[in-house]
């Protein structure tokens, strides 16, 4: 038995991106500690192309970090470019690297948010809109690394333990004579 | 927290489909370098725009899309962020509270002062427009004290012959007349209110241009006097000074009428005068210390008034002679003369204000200050002891220029 469940998870893809997108909009600005404000943006991408990867996780990557751009005051293009390369950085493997196991994605993460965060201020900084290193470090790029790496947990959790359940749902199936491969996600 | 919608993924894949894969990663880095390169050509194009191009109006656009979404999520936010106060607050130790005592009774305090302050300068910035408009060559004082006693209607100020303050200087605040000084030390002067029974300023009917003699009493009401039947007066009418007698710049508010009665027979109404400016307002105030020609009456102005009291005169003479009849030509010269001192404004003062020392200063100012207003564009004021004595040499022979109009 085929089960084709593109249409599903492109559905679930959808949803996702409209949610942060919304959550960038209305609750980002408003929630912050230092001058660092949660990128909602990187959660997305950093989930969709550790869960996805691939060529569609580079393009989330570049439409997620343009609206970025335009939603805030910086340079625009600054962060698509950096999140166009996390999305092909996290999704290389093209596998869902969530099946590793909940520390594994958050330590993937922690280290690709904590290098895009760091790379887009140390950008502004030399585009001159930062006045010092050190409140660079401690009121921007570590407040909005914290903040963001908050965000991601619950949509990691979510995803491991999603991975966990389709896994034993494939197992069940498996011993029961099912094909494998009834889930083609790709291309989305 | 709603269950998420799962996101798709590549796992179960098959091994089989590696090649394929290389192929995909293959594509999926040439993907990711043009979309890089157009980040690097957007993020220059934007960074060269300079908030004037293209990127700019496109965030421009989408920021104006999405505001309401922001405002939503600010009032969505807002409960989150006073608890966060809260809890901040809750979390307070003692010294921190006791901090915010000392603070808000500091700061209690200091919006008490700035209030006072704030009231200081208006009350200032209105005697600046006063001084501005007229023209008024003036020192500011502060009043410090009321009447003394309980017979006079009079302030304290806190200037005194030390700068420039002579008796019968005209006293003014934000809202018009005041009073006049009456005496005068070093560093301090006192003011004879209006509203004080000997005190007479030459004042008008704003409107009809009717003049007369705006006068205090004992109860503190102001009658304006000698405003004869025949002319328009309404309650609700602003009355200020005529400058009649040069003391007084011209025009200067005084009150509004409150009550006007007219008495079958008499020549003049009764009525009553609402100030203005009353002791409980009076804090800052301008004595005038000089006047120039234009800020005192005309030629016409005088003349005006002369005219009618001379047919007020001549009116009260023929009915004098209506009632003594024919066969009384003899005595009819006296009567008229008596009728003719009584009818000057000069009778009224000079009963009013030439009885002592004070009510000379009062009215008599008008006397010194007529005789000498003509001699410069401006002059000083004042000195009312020696116009007492002009005035008693003088007799009351000219009722409106030297006795009648005080002010």
């Amino acid at each position: 038995m085929q089960v084709n469940d593109t249409h599903k998870s492109r559905r679930g893809t959808i949803v996702f991106a409209i949610g942060c997108l919304l959550l960038q909009v209305m609750l980002s600005p408003n929630i912050g500690m230092g001058n660092g404000h949660i990128n909602f943006a990187l959660v997305f991408v950093g989930v969709y192309a550790l869960a996805t990867g691939g060529k569609s996780a580079v393009v989330a990557g570049f439409v997620a970090g343009l609206l970025f751009d335009l939603l805030s005051t910086g340079p625009i293009g600054l962060m698509a470019g950096l999140l166009t390369l996390l999305g092909f950085g996290l999704g290389i493997e093209e596998r869902n690297r969530f099946s590793d196991g909940f520390v594994s994605s958050l330590s993937t993460f922690g280290v690709a948010s904590l290098v895009v965060t760091s790379v887009y201020h140390l950008a502004m900084y030399m585009l001159g809109s930062s006045a010092g290193i050190v409140d660079l470090l401690l009121l921007r790029i570590l407040p909005t690394f914290a903040l963001t790496y908050v965000a991601f947990l619950p949509f990691a959790y979510f995803q491991v333990r999603n991975t966990a359940s389709g896994r034993a749902k494939h197992a069940s199936g498996k011993s029961a004579g099912l094909r494998e491969n009834h889930y083609d996600t790709r291309n989305l | 927290m709603p269950k998420m919608p799962s996101m798709p993924s590549s796992r179960n894949r098959p091994s089989t489909s590696k090649l394929r894969r290389g192929d995909a990663s293959g594509g999926t880095g040439l993907v990711t370098i043009i979309l890089v390169i157009v980040s690097l050509i957007i993020f220059t194009v934007s960074v060269r725009e300079n908030g004037n191009g293209f990127f700019s109006s496109t965030r421009s656009v989408v920021q104006t899309v999405v505001s309401p979404l922001r405002m939503a999520g600010a009032a969505i936010t807002a409960p989150f962020t006073g608890m966060g106060n809260v809890m901040r607050n809750l979390t307070a130790d003692e010294k921190t509270l006791s901090d915010l005592k000392a603070e808000n009774e500091r700061l209690s305090a200091r919006n008490v002062e700035l209030e006072e302050a704030e009231i200081t300068a208006r009350q200032l910035q209105e005697l600046l427009d006063l001084k501005s408009s007229y023209d008024l060559q003036s020192t500011a004082a502060r009043v410090i004290a009321g009447s003394t006693d309980s017979w006079t209607s009079s302030v304290t100020i806190d200037k005194g012959t030390a700068s420039g303050i002579v008796v019968g200087m005209p006293v003014v605040n934000g809202k018009g007349a005041v009073g006049q000084v009456i005496s005068s030390a070093a560093t301090t002067a006192t003011v004879r209110l209006l509203s004080d029974e000997s005190s007479s300023v030459s004042a008008m009917i704003q409107s009809s241009r009717a003049q007369g003699m705006l006068r205090g009493s004992p109860d503190g009401t102001l009658y304006l006097s000698f405003i004869r039947t025949d002319n328009a007066v309404n309650a609700g009418d602003v009355v200020v000074t005529s400058g009649l007698g040069g003391v007084f710049p011209k025009g200067l508010p005084l009150g509004k009428v409150a009550s006007v009665e007219s008495v079958p027979g008499s020549t003049y109404y009764t009525i009553v005068v609402e100030p203005f400016t009353t002791v409980a307002n009076l804090e800052e105030v301008l004595v005038i210390t000089s006047l120039t020609e234009e800020q005192e009456a005309t030629a016409e102005d005088i003349a005006a008034a002369d005219a009618a009291d001379l047919a007020a005169a001549s009116g009260q003479r023929v009915g004098a002679q209506g009632e003594q009849g024919e066969g009384k030509d003899d005595s009819e010269g006296s009567n008229t003369n008596e009728s003719s001192e009584n009818e000057g404004q000069g009778s009224s003062d000079s009963s009013t204000n030439g009885s002592s020392s004070d009510n000379d200063s009062s009215s008599i100012s008008g006397s010194s200050s007529s005789s000498v207003q003509t001699n410069g564009e401006s002059k000083k004021l004042g000195n009312n002891e020696s116009t007492g004595e002009v005035q008693e040499e003088q007799g009351y022979s000219s009722p409106h220029d030297t006795t009648g109009r005080a002010g």
